[in-house]
């Protein structure tokens, strides 16, 4: 560590920096404390958003500032990250961050930059955006710290696996890949064994580019405090159980952030019992995220970046809440499988099943139990041009829920970074028959 | 003028035919629309020009996306070449030149000696291309003729976010059920497509100067606001249609 | 002479196989494990789309952003085509392939038992260990869906029948200047290795080489092929007219599937080690690196001043490194062509313009 880089470092960030996002948070409060809703048809708006701001932006402050002071890992949203944070890297989620240039409407800028390169436009959105930033050095955070290390887990897609080829190229640093077996069926002890194999290499990797040793009790405690937030996050989720639903989707796309991109910190358990602490206020008050909730839907997939809050507008002005989503969820779901006491083992369990990683048939399965669970009316599939893992299947998973049970779902065409592929027209005409089929 | 060579290039939209001298001055033109039975129309125009001094003896090249239905020619080169030499014969420089034809576009990159060092092609989508302004202009009812002009007079623009044809034709239909006026409209097409054109010449890696052919460059602002987007002029060649035709024409007059 | 050489077609292939009592797997992309198929009485015949016919039916399960291959390969399958194989197997290659593979499983569900291989993205030895393993349980599958028992010396023996064959294909992709046929029937005989018993594609191979070539083939530009598969295969025939020739090929239908020999005792410790030693391939998750030196040695090797990428739309594994291939490619001198097909259409215009153009520029 460079003694200037460390100096710039604790001004900027430990003590600047914080410093003044504290300064902002407390403002951003006093400004939620006096609007009475978030939006013409929303409810309140949720008294943990300055919090969460604050948390936001002080990762990516760091982000600015830690170069030379701290080891990068770049990370793809699936991947194991409990024995890096107990090696004290810090963490850049290309794909968090691709949300938000997405929501900042700099997904069409950052697509065009890689486009101009050569990429495709057929590619993954977040990987064209990432390329782009990547590119131009531009990006709505500031700076983001190059890689001194890359860990790939395919767990969500084959698509990260070629995006992280080109980074390793384009950065030249090593690469490590954890190679899930997809799970058309079951898992196999074979296929365990495969992936727990790796992990152990995936930790050599980062103990010799980080130039120390994994501590046992510091990965317990991380993995403790990333088991206790995915318990929390789960927690927060299940409220939208109630009638009328305290929270979103819409609201959980923002507020999931820290579980991908921050699990394992104290600071990231203690926000979400606060955000927990709020919902279960607002259900005994028999408050709603939304001011007259008259259906529940669910939502498939990632969400539409850039349309967030138009899309949230427009299903609120009609009384639609969407309740639970099968996106955030997958944060959540696996917390089961977490066992604190057996680190390594139970990472090598959790990183195989997510749900991108199982079958089309058991993500049905999956939208169905959370329809009986939310007491859903329907399912609104986004069908995402840059996300084939997650929407293959989708036709026969609607034709399923519409069919033998009983859920109208609608296909909605888009994308989740790039608007170019995004009709709004198109799609403001279908999400309104479908609502009128609904009676909503 | 004695005709030397002669060149023929048959494009998607028109047919065009140039009689150059020895020199490889164009000394005899033709342009027409593409008929639909190409080696008819094709035989005809070269009769006529066969019909011209020097005419009956002259080596033919043809060229265009129809070069391989021209019977009586002597050989056939693609546009991309011949599109080069034409405009490299006409300017002697090296450079960038965008050719947007009816159906395709292409930036062909040519090198010192005017040779074609590199290019790519739009793909199947006819977002950047001719097709694009005639396919829209039939949504607005306007002469493709005057939408350059009506483009570049428009004092404000709306974006159009859609740069698939198809939808943009609803973009379109939307923008004006809210009242959008039609300029407004024409000029945000004209800034689409130009978007379309320069994503190509990026990914060439950009190498001024400029030089615009093919019948879209007829078309005012589309070279303005390509100028405008690449951050230097862009040369619009003199009878930009011919310049394939011309190129052919210049490659039958070497052995 | 060289024109004697009959190259039995697919459906040839199949009614041979049919006869003589023998069943069939059909399988999809990228690499397959054929001894083992073999091995169980069945002949392997892959499934490349098959190319230029609607893929309509297969719209009704798969997004239009899928690539062509894999929408191809299911209407193929809903229409019938597939009906006579005794097992369909969908290797995990990529995503599409495995939106194909769980789809099959969980909606479509066809006749033929389908069958799954899940292909580990690098070659260290716990991935050779895993795709072992992984083999053993397809052979189990196999076993319970064929009552089918091979022994170890008939795994060894369909390993080493295959090892040949891949062999043949290699001599034969090097021999290319040795083969009098041109280009298009050149690669009929080089992807009979996706249909034919291996014993048979050997043999086949074996006496393409040992035929005098008729004349010395006119100078050609010669060229290196990359992507996927070249389809349409009238592509190749632009190209000999344009006065080309492909002097290397990195298709993963065909140079990518240059496996290397093995040795040792363990049948699937073989096919594994086998399956994983070919030319660096992205669906085995290759770096950047590895597949840029690849090619750099094949252009060099072939005298090549250009290299043609054969890619579908939508095929991530190929579209990834296009911009870094091609960027390292120029560095020696090298220029490159990507061409995108999509499998149900016939040859467009616009690709025999891009081909004809970029050998213009080679000359």
């Amino acid at each position: 560590m460079s003694s200037l880089g460390a100096l710039r470092f604790h001004a900027s960030v430990s003590l600047l920096g914080r410093a003044a996002l504290r300064l902002d948070r407390l403002r951003t409060e006093h400004k939620l404390a006096r609007m009475k809703s978030a939006g013409p048809h929303l409810g309140p708006p949720l008294m943990t958003s300055g919090w969460l701001k604050e948390l936001i932006s002080r990762h990516y402050l760091t982000g600015r500032y830690v170069r030379g002071v701290r080891k990068v890992a770049w990370v793809t949203s699936g991947a194991p990250v409990e024995h890096l944070k107990a090696l004290g890297y810090y963490l850049m989620y290309p794909e968090n961050h691709g949300a938000v240039c997405g929501i900042r409407r700099w997904g069409e800028r950052q697509c065009l930059a890689a486009e101009d390169a050569g990429y495709s436009r057929d590619l993954c959105s977040y990987a064209r955006t990432d390329f782009g930033t990547v590119l131009s050095g531009q990006t709505p955070v500031g700076r983001l710290p190059p890689p001194d290390l890359l860990v790939c887990c395919n767990n969500i897609c084959q698509t990260v696996l070629y995006w992280y080829q080109v980074l390793a190229h384009h950065f030249q640093v090593p690469l490590v890949l954890i190679d899930t077996p997809f799970l058309y069926t079951e898992a196999r002890p074979h296929m365990l064994a495969f992936v727990r194999k790796q992990i152990d290499a995936a930790v050599e990797v980062a103990e010799r580019t980080a130039g120390r040793s994994l501590a046992p009790a510091r990965l317990e405690e991380v993995m403790r405090l990333s088991h206790e937030a995915i318990g929390l996050w789960l927690k927060i989720m299940q409220t939208g159980r109630n009638r009328p639903a305290p929270i979103t989707a819409f609201d959980e796309f923002i507020h999931m952030a820290p579980i991908v991109e921050m699990r394992g910190e104290e600071s990231t358990v203690a926000y979400y019992r606060a955000l927990l602490a709020e919902l279960e206020e607002r259900t005994r008050r028999g408050v709603g995220a939304l001011q007259a909730e008259r259906k529940r839907l669910l939502w498939d997939n990632l969400p539409i970046w850039y349309r967030l809050r138009p899309l949230s507008e427009s299903l609120a002005a009609r009384g639609v809440a969407l309740v639970a989503s099968t996106y955030t969820n997958a944060w959540g779901e696996l917390v089961e499988r977490i066992d604190p006491t057996r680190p390594l083992d139970s990472m090598a369990e959790v990183y195989l099943h997510p749900i991108l990683n199982r079958g089309t048939g058991h993500k049905l399965a999956t939208m169905a139990r959370m329809l009986k669970e939310y007491q859903a009316d329907g399912v609104l599939l986004h069908s995402d041009r840059s996300c084939k893992p997650y929407s293959v299947g989708q036709m026969d998973q609607q034709r399923r829920l519409a069919g033998e049970l009983g859920a109208p779902a609608l296909l909605l065409d888009a994308d989740h970074n790039d608007p170019r592929a995004y009709s709004e027209e198109q799609a403001e005409n279908r999400l309104q028959a479908f609502l009128e089929v609904l009676g909503a | 003028m004695t005709l030397a060579a002669l060149g023929i290039d048959v494009g998607s939209t028109a047919t065009k035919l140039v009689g150059v001298t020895a020199a490889g001055d164009i000394a005899w033109r033709r342009l027409a629309p593409t008929a639909p039975r190409i080696e008819a129309q094709a035989e005809a125009l070269l009769a006529e020009a066969r019909a011209q001094p020097g005419g009956e003896r002259a080596p033919t090249v043809a060229t265009g996306y129809g070069r391989k239905l021209v019977a009586s020619a002597t050989r056939a080169l693609t546009e991309i070449t011949c599109h080069a030499r034409g405009v490299y014969r006409r300017t002697g420089r090296a450079g960038t030149l965008v050719d947007i034809g009816g159906q395709d576009s292409k930036v062909i990159l040519i090198g010192a000696q005017g040779q074609v060092l590199h290019f790519v092609m739009n793909d199947k989508c006819a977002a950047g291309t001719g097709r694009f302004l005639e396919v829209t202009a039939g949504r607005l009812q306007l002469p493709v003729a005057e939408m350059g002009d009506m483009a570049r007079a428009a004092t404000a623009e709306v974006p159009i976010s859609s740069t698939c044809t198809v939808f943009a034709e609803s973009e379109i239909v939307s923008l004006l059920a809210r009242g959008t006026p039609v300029e407004h409209v024409v000029r945000g097409l004209h800034r689409a497509l130009v978007h379309r054109v320069t994503s190509l010449v990026r990914s060439l890696g950009p190498r001024p100067p400029y030089f615009l052919s093919g019948g879209v460059a007829h078309n005012a602002a589309v070279a303005a606001f390509l100028g405008e987007a690449l951050g230097a002029p862009v040369e619009r060649a003199e009878e930009p249609q011919l310049m394939g035709a011309y190129g052919a024409a210049l490659s039958a007059l070497e052995p | 002479m060289p024109n004697e050489i009959h190259v039995p077609s697919r459906r040839e292939a199949i009614r041979a196989q049919v006869q003589s009592g023998g069943g069939l797997a059909a399988v999809f992309p990228y690499h397959p494990p054929r001894a083992l198929l073999r091995a169980h009485g069945l002949l392997p015949v892959e499934v490349w789309g098959p190319p230029g016919r609607s893929s309509s039916r297969g719209d009704a399960h798969l997004q239009p952003y899928t690539c062509s291959l894999v929408r191809a390969g299911l209407s193929f399958l809903l229409e019938g085509g597939l009906d006579q194989a005794r097992v369909v197997l969908v290797p995990h290659g990529c995503d599409s392939l495995q939106g194909l593979g769980s789809v099959l499983l969980d909606f479509v569900k066809p006749a033929p038992p389908v069958l799954t291989c899940y292909l580990p993205r690098g070659d260290r030895a716990l991935d050779r260990a895993f795709l072992a393993d992984e083999l053993r349980e397809l052979d189990a599958r196999l076993a319970a869906a064929l009552g089918t028992r091979p022994d170890e010396a008939a795994l060894l023996a369909a390993v080493e029948r295959e090892e040949r064959a891949d062999q043949a294909l290699g001599e034969l992709l090097e021999g290319r200047a040795r083969v009098g046929l041109g280009e298009e029937a050149f690669y009929r005989l080089v992807r009979s290795r996706e249909y034919l018993p291996a014993e048979d594609f050997a043999a086949l191979a074996g006496r393409a080489l040992a035929a005098p070539a008729a004349s010395a083939r006119p100078a050609r530009t010669p060229l290196v092929v990359s992507g996927l598969v070249p389809e349409p295969m009238a592509l190749l025939s632009v190209l000999e007219a344009a006065g080309a020739t492909v002097t290397g090929d990195d298709l993963a239908c065909s140079g990518r599937r240059r496996y290397r020999p093995t040795q040792g005792p363990e049948p699937f410790a073989r096919m594994s080690e086998g399956m994983l030693s070919g030319p660096p391939d992205s669906t085995r998750g290759a770096s950047v690196e590895a597949r840029l030196q690849h090619l750099r040695q094949l252009a060099r090797a072939a005298g090549a001043r250009g290299v043609v990428f054969l890619t579908l739309k939508f095929c991530e594994p190929e579209l990834y490194y296009l911009p870094q291939l091609r960027e390292g490619l120029a560095q020696d001198g090298v220029r490159a062509l990507s061409l995108e097909v999509d499998l149900a259409e016939a040859l467009p215009a616009p690709l025999v313009t891009r081909l004809e153009a970029f050998v213009e520029t080679l000359r």
